[in-house]
C-alpha cells in the first residue's frame, strides 16, 4: 500500500504541470447545493469523513432498504400516465402492463385534483387534459376494470382530493369483489409540498393536516398493504430545488407528518413502516446517486432520534423515483431518450424502489403511444440488457460517492436544523421560507442556463438548426367534458338523494366537529353515489377554499447575469422605452385556469422585473374573466399567458374576446409554456403576437415583448 | 382616444377609461402631465366619498384587511376603490407587484377597481399620483377610496395627508411595536386596528390594546372632541371587519357633524398646493444648467475655506433671483 499522502501530493504535482502553473484545487467545483466537489476524492477523504456505509437492509440502509436489492428482484417499473377519460386512460394501462409494466401509476386531470367535478365552470379547459378526469366512482370502476385491484398495486398521485378519490378507489375495489386489506400501492397524500411547490391544495394547511392524519389512521387499521402517504421532494426539485434543498425539505416534512400522526394517537410503528418517498433525479449524476443514500442514511438516523421506534421498517427510507422532466428539453427531443437514460441510471445506482422514466417528448405534450413505449424500455433494458442489477449497491465504496453521500448530507441537516429552529416544516412553510429558497434557486439556474454558463445541448449549444415537428398527443377537452357531464347528470338522476345529502352534511359535520375518520364517511357517501365534486364541495363549506399568498423576489436573476453585455443592452433598451413612454414597459404576467405550474411564470416575473418592466403577477387559478379585469385595471401593455397544461386551446381565445368586449383589444397578449408547434398559427389567428417555449431565453423574450409594443402602438 | 373621450368614459364609470386615465396621471412625460391636469378639471364626482388610508408595516395583512372590508363594502352596496402604493422603489429596474393576489375574490367583483402603482423614478413622490388618481375614482362613482400604503419613509405621511380617515394596522404583541414605533405616526392615527387576533394570538391582541391605549392617553388629540379608536380584527377569518367599518363611518360622522370635514378636504387641498409650489420651485433651482454650474462654484470655494457658507448661500440665491 503506497503512502496517501505522498500519493496525494505526487497526484496534485502532476495535475499542476499540467494546468501550467494553476493550483490543483483550482480543478474543484462549488455545488449549487453549496459545498465543495473536489477533482478527486481518495481514501483519506472517506476516513476523514468516518463514513462507514454499512450493509445493505442495515441500519442506516445507506447501501439500500434490502438486503438483496435488485440481485434478487429488480425495481418496479412504474409509469406515471393518465388522460383523457377512463376508459381511455384503462386501455393505455392494460397495454403498458402487457409489455413489461409492473405497478400503475394514475394521473388525474387538474379539475380533479383541484376538486371539481367535470360540470364546473372553473375548469372548461382543464378535464382530461393533463390527466384523466374522474367525477365520480363509476369512472373508478371504469378506470381499473379488467384490472385486479387484490394483484396489482396501484400509486395514486392525488392530494387536494384525497379524500374522495381514496373513497373512490376503495368502493370499486369492494365492488370489483376486493377487500380493503388486500389493496396495494401508494396514495400520494403529501399536502405540505402542494403549498410549496405543486399547488394542487384545496383547503387551509391545518385542515388539509387532518385529512392526513385521518388517511394514515384508516390505512393503519385498514390497509396493511397500502402505503398511506409518498413524501415527495420530486415536485421540488423540478420547481428548482437543488439537491440539497430537495432532500431537507423532503425529509422536514416527513418529519412533520410522523409528528402530526403520533399526536393524533397512533403508534409510530403503526404507521412508520408504511411512509414512502419521493425524489426527482436530474443530469447531476453523482449527486443524485449520493442523494438517495443520503436520504436513507439521514431519515435513519433522524427517525430514531425524534421517535425512537421499535421496528426496524420505521426507520428504512423506501422510495419511487422519476427521471427530471425539467432537464428535458422541446428542442432536438430525441436528445431526451439519452438524458432520461442517464438519469434512470443514476435512479437504479441509488437503490430506487420504483422508478418512472419520461418520454422524450415530455416539453412539448403528453407522451404519444410512441415515445412512452420507448420511456418504459429504457427501463426493461437497464434491467434485461446490462449487468447493473446483478450487484447491490456496486458503487458503494467509490471515494467520491462515499464522500458526496456524506457531504450532501451533512448539507440537508443544516437546512433541517434551520427548519427546526421555526418550528417544523408547517410553520416554515407558513412564513414562505422553503417556496422562497426553491424560487431563487430557480431564478438562478435560469439565469445560468440564459447567460449560457450552464450547457443545455440543442438549447442554448449546439443547436439544432432544422427541427421537424414531433407527433403529439392531443386531447379534445371539450368533447371529454360533455362526455363527463352526461355520466354526472345520469348517476345524479339514479341515486337516492336524500341519503346521498346525509352522507355529505355527516362529512360538513365532521369537518367542523374535528370528530370522526373524515375517510371513514366519504367511502360511505361514495357508497351513496356522491361525486368528487361534492364531497370536496362538504368540505369546503366547513373549512373553505385556500389562496395561497404570492410571495416575489426581486435581484436574484440580475444578480447572476450584470455582467453579461447583451442583458445590460436589453435593460437599456427598455429604460429607453420607458423614458419615451413616460412609464415602464408593463406586464401581467397570468396563470389561467388549474394549471398550478408556476415556475416559468415567477421566473420570467421576477427577471422582467429585473430588467426594467413593471410586472403584475396574477393569482394562481384565474379565469380569463378575471385575467382580462386584472390587465385593464393596471393598464398593462402586455398580458403575458404562462400556460403548461394545455388548456390554452380554450382559455386564450376566450381573453381575447373578453378584452374586445371591454374596448381593450389594443392589449397586447403573448403567451410562454408547453405549447405545441401544431398550435402556433391557431394562436396567432386568435390573436396571439408571440409564443415562447421552453428553452425561451428571457433577455431574448422581454427584447422582444418591447418590439411588439412598439408595432402595436405604430 | 381624445381627451374628451377619456373624461367622458371616465365619468361613465368605465373601467378602461379610469384605468387609461390614472396612467396618465402617473406619467413621467411633462406633455402628459399638461394633459392630465385638463382631463382632471373636466371631471367630477357627484357623490359623498370617502376616502381611507390603510398603512403598517409589510406582511402585517393591509390586503387581506382590504379584502374583508372591500367585500363588505360591497355587500353593503358601496362600490370601492383600492389604490395600493408601495414606496419601495428597488434601486434598479421595475417594480414586482403581487398584490391582487391578496385580494382575490375582491379583485374579481364587478363594483371594486383595484389598481396598484409602482413607484419606482415617479416625479413628484408618492402622493401626487395618488391624489389625482383618487380624484378621478371618486368621479368614476367609486364611494369609497381604500389607499394601501408600507408603513415605510414618508409615504406614510403623504398618504395622511390626502384622506378623510388614516387607519394603521398593527400586529398583537404591543409592547415590542410601541417601542417600534415611528415617531409622528402616533399623532396622525385616526383607528388603530390589532390584526390577526386569531388563534394563539387573540389574547396578546387585546392585550394590546390597553398598552396602546395607555401610551395614546398621554397624546394631546388630533381633533378637539375625537378620539382615538382601537379594536382588533382577524382579517383572514373575516372576524370584526363589520366593527371596523362601523368605527370609519363613525369617525367620518364625527368629522361631519363638527363641520371638519370639508374644511379638512379644502386644508388638504391648499398645502397641496403649497408642496406643488415648493416642488416645483426646488425642480427648477436645481434643475437649471447656470445654476447647476454656479452651485458647483460655491460648493469648490466651500470647501476650500474660501467662503463660509452662509455667504455662499445668499450669493447663490441673489444671483439666482436677480435672473
Ligand atoms: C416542472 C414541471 C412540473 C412541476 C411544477 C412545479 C412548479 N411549481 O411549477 C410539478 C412536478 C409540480 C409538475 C406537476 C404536474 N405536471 Co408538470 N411539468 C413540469 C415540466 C417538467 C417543466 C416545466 C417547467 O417548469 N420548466 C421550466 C420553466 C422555466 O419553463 P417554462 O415554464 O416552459 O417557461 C419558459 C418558456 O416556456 C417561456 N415562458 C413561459 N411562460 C412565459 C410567460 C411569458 C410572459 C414569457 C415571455 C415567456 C414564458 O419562458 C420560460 C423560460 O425559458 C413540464 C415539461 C417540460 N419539460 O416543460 C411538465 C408538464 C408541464 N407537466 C405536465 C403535467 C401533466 C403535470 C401534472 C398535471 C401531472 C398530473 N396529472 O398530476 C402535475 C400537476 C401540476 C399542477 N398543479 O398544475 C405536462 C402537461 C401536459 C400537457 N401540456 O399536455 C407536462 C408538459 C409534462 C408532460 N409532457 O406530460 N410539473
Ligand atoms: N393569522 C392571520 N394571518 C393574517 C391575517 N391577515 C393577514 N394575515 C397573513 O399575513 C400575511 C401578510 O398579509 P398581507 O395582507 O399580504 O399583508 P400586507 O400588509 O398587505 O403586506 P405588504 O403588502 O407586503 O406590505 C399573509 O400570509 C396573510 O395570510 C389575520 O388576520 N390573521
Ligand atoms: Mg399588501
Amino acid at each position: 500500500m503506497s503512502d496517501n499522502s505522498s500519493g496525494k501530493e505526487n497526484w496534485k504535482k502532476g495535475v499542476e504541470k499540467l494546468l501550467k502553473g494553476d493550483k490543483a484545487e483550482s480543478l474543484n467545483r462549488q455545488s449549487p447545493e453549496g459545498f465543495e466537489i473536489q477533482a478527486l476524492y481518495d481514501s483519506e477523504d472517506v476516513s476523514n469523513r468516518n463514513v462507514d456505509p454499512g450493509y445493505p437492509g442495515e441500519f442506516p440502509f445507506t447501501r439500500g432498504p434490502y438486503s438483496s436489492m435488485y440481485t434478487q428482484r429488480p425495481w418496479t417499473i412504474r409509469q406515471y400516465a393518465g388522460f383523457s377519460t377512463a376508459e381511455e386512460s384503462n386501455k393505455f394501462y392494460r397495454q403498458a402492463l402487457e409489455k413489461g409494466q409492473k405497478g400503475l401509476s394514475v394521473a388525474f386531470d387538474l379539475a380533479t385534483h383541484r376538486g371539481y367535478d367535470s360540470d364546473h365552470p372553473r375548469v372548461v379547459g382543464d378535464v382530461g387534459k393533463a390527466g384523466v378526469a374522474i367525477d365520480s366512482v363509476e369512472d373508478m370502476k371504469i378506470l381499473f376494470d379488467g384490472i385486479p385491484l387484490d394483484k396489482m398495486s396501484v400509486s395514486m398521485t392525488m392530494n387536494g382530493a384525497v379524500i374522495p378519490i381514496m373513497a373512490a378507489y376503495i368502493v370499486a375495489a369492494e365492488e370489483q369483489g376486493v377487500s380493503t386489506e388486500k389493496l396495494s400501492g401508494t396514495i400520494q397524500n403529501d399536502i405540505l409540498k402542494e403549498f410549496m411547490v405543486r399547488n394542487t391544495y384545496i383547503y387551509p394547511p391545518q385542515e388539509s393536516m387532518r385529512l392526513v392524519s385521518d388517511i394514515i389512521e384508516y390505512t393503519s387499521e385498514k390497509m396493511p398493504r397500502f402505503n398511506s402517504i409518498s413524501i415527495s421532494g420530486y415536485h421540488m426539485q423540478e420547481a428548482g430545488a437543488d439537491s440539497a434543498l430537495e432532500l431537507a425539505f423532503t425529509l422536514a416534512d416527513g418529519l412533520e407528518y410522523v409528528k402530526t400522526a403520533v399526536e393524533s394517537g397512533l403508534d409510530v410503528d403503526a404507521f412508520a413502516p408504511r411512509l414512502s418517498f419521493f425524489f426527482a433525479i436530474g443530469m447531476n449524476f453523482l449527486m443524485e446517486v449520493s442523494k438517495l443514500r443520503a436520504a436513507r442514511t439521514l431519515w435513519a438516523e433522524l427517525m430514531k432520534e425524534h421517535f425512537e421506534p421499535k421496528n426496524q421498517k420505521s426507520l428504512m427510507l423506501r422510495t419511487h423515483c422519476q427521471t427530471s422532466g425539467w432537464s428535458l428539453t422541446a428542442q432536438d427531443p430525441l436528445n431526451n431518450v439519452v438524458r432520461t437514460t442517464i438519469e434512470a441510471m443514476a435512479a437504479v445506482l441509488g437503490g430506487t424502489q420504483s422508478l418512472h422514466t419520461n418520454s422524450y417528448d415530455e416539453a412539448i405534450s403528453l407522451p404519444t403511444e410512441t415515445s412512452s413505449r420507448i420511456a418504459r424500455n429504457t427501463q426493461t433494458i437497464i434491467q434485461e440488457e446490462t449487468d447493473i442489477t446483478h450487484t447491490v449497491d456496486p458503487l458503494g465504496g467509490s471515494y467520491a460517492i462515499e464522500s458526496m453521500t456524506h457531504d450532501l448530507k451533512e448539507k440537508a441537516k443544516t437546512i433541517i436544523n434551520e427548519v427546526m429552529e421555526m418550528g417544523g416544516m408547517a410553520k416554515a412553510i407558513e412564513e414562505g421560507y422553503p417556496k422562497r429558497k426553491i424560487e431563487e434557486s430557480a431564478a438562478i439556474k435560469q439565469a445560468g442556463i440564459d447567460k449560457g454558463d450552464i450547457t443545455i445541448v440543442g438549447v442554448n449549444k449546439y443547436v439544432n438548426e432544422k427541427e421537424d415537428p414531433v407527433d403529439i398527443l392531443d386531447i379534445d377537452n371539450t368533447g371529454v367534458r360533455d362526455g363527463q357531464v352526461n355520466l354526472i347528470d345520469e348517476i345524479k338522476a339514479k341515486r337516492d338523494k336524500v341519503a346521498t345529502k346525509e352522507a355529505l352534511l355527516a362529512i360538513t359535520e365532521a369537518a367542523r366537529s374535528g370528530e370522526g375518520n373524515i375517510l371513514d364517511l366519504a367511502v360511505e357517501a361514495t357508497r351513496k353515489r356522491a361525486t368528487v365534486g361534492e364531497i370536496s364541495t362538504a368540505l369546503e363549506q366547513a373549512w373553505g377554499r385556500h389562496t395561497a399568498t404570492n410571495q416575489t423576489i426581486k435581484g436574484v436573476y440580475e444578480s447572476v447575469y450584470k455582467s453579461d453585455k447583451g442583458y445590460q443592452e436589453i435593460k437599456s433598451k427598455i429604460d429607453a422605452f420607458s423614458e419615451e413612454e413616460g412609464r415602464r414597459p408593463r406586464i401581467l404576467v397570468v396563470k389561467m385556469g388549474q394549471d398550478g405550474h408556476d415556475r416559468g411564470a415567477k421566473v420570467v416575473a421576477t427577471a422582467f422585473a429585473d430588467m426594467g418592466f413593471d410586472v403584475d403577477v396574477g393569482p394562481l387559478f384565474s379565469t380569463p374573466e378575471e385575467a382580462a379585469k386584472q390587465a385593464i385595471e393596471n393598464d398593462v401593455h402586455v398580458i403575458g399567458v404562462s400556460t403548461l397544461a394545455a388548456g390554452h386551446k380554450t382559455l386564450i381565445p376566450d381573453l381575447v374576446k373578453i378584452l374586445k368586449k371591454e374596448e381593450a383589444g389594443d392589449i397586447i397578449i403573448v403567451a410562454g409554456g408547453v405549447i405545441p408547434v401544431q398550435d402556433y398559427d391557431f394562436l396567432y389567428e386568435a390573436g396571439v403576437s408571440a409564443i415562447f417555449g421552453p428553452g425561451t431565453n428571457i433577455p431574448k423574450a422581454a427584447s422582444k415583448v418591447i418590439d411588439e409594443i412598439r408595432a402595436k402602438k405604430a | 382616444m381624445t381627451i374628451d373621450e377619456l373624461a367622458k368614459g371616465v365619468q361613465e364609470g368605465k373601467r378602461r377609461h379610469l384605468a387609461k386615465a390614472i396612467t396618465l396621471v402617473e406619467s413621467n412625460r411633462e406633455a402628459d402631465q399638461q394633459t392630465a391636469q385638463e382631463l382632471i378639471s373636466k371631471v367630477r364626482s357627484a357623490k359623498e366619498t370617502i376616502r381611507v388610508g390603510i398603512s403598517g408595516v409589510p406582511g402585517v395583512g393591509k390586503s387581506t384587511f382590504i379584502e374583508a372590508l372591500g367585500n363588505l363594502l360591497i355587500e353593503e352596496g358601496l362600490k370601492v376603490a383600492v389604490l395600493a402604493v408601495d414606496p419601495s422603489s428597488p434601486a434598479t429596474g421595475g417594480s414586482i407587484l403581487g398584490d391582487k393576489t391578496r385580494m382575490e375574490t375582491l379583485s374579481s367583483k364587478e363594483e371594486a377597481f383595484i389598481r396598484p402603482s409602482p413607484t419606482s423614478g415617479t416625479l413628484g413622490g408618492v402622493a401626487k399620483r395618488t391624489r389625482e388618481s383618487m380624484m378621478l375614482c371618486e368621479a368614476a362613482g367609486y364611494d369609497v377610496i381604500l389607499v394601501e400604503t408600507v408603513g415605510v419613509g414618508q409615504s406614510e405621511f403623504e398618504v395622511a395627508s390626502m384622506v378623510d380617515c388614516f387607519l394603521v394596522l398593527m400586529l398583537p404583541g404591543a409592547g415590542d411595536s410601541l417601542q417600534g414605533i415611528k415617531r409622528g405616526i402616533m399623532e396622525i392615527i385616526d383607528i388603530l386596528v390589532i390584526n390577526k387576533a386569531d388563534g394563539d394570538q387573540e389574547k396578546m391582541a387585546k392585550n394590546a390594546v390597553t398598552e396602546y391605549q395607555n401610551a395614546f392617553h398621554l397624546l394631546t388629540p388630533k381633533y378637539d372632541g375625537i378620539g382615538v379608536e382601537f379594536l382588533t380584527v382577524s382579517s383572514i377569518k373575516k372576524k370584526r371587519i363589520d366593527e371596523a367599518w362601523e368605527k370609519i363611518q363613525g369617525f367620518v360622522s364625527a368629522l361631519k357633524e363638527k363641520g371638519i370635514f370639508e374644511a379638512q378636504r379644502k386644508e388638504q387641498e391648499l398645502n397641496w398646493f403649497k408642496r406643488l409650489v415648493e416642488d416645483e420651485v426646488l425642480r427648477r433651482l436645481w434643475g437649471s444648467e447656470t445654476n447647476k454650474e454656479k452651485a458647483a462654484e460655491l460648493v469648490e470655494q466651500i470647501k476650500k475655506g474660501e467662503i463660509t457658507p452662509v455667504k455662499a448661500a445668499y450669493d447663490f440665491l441673489s444671483s439666482e433671483i436677480s435672473r
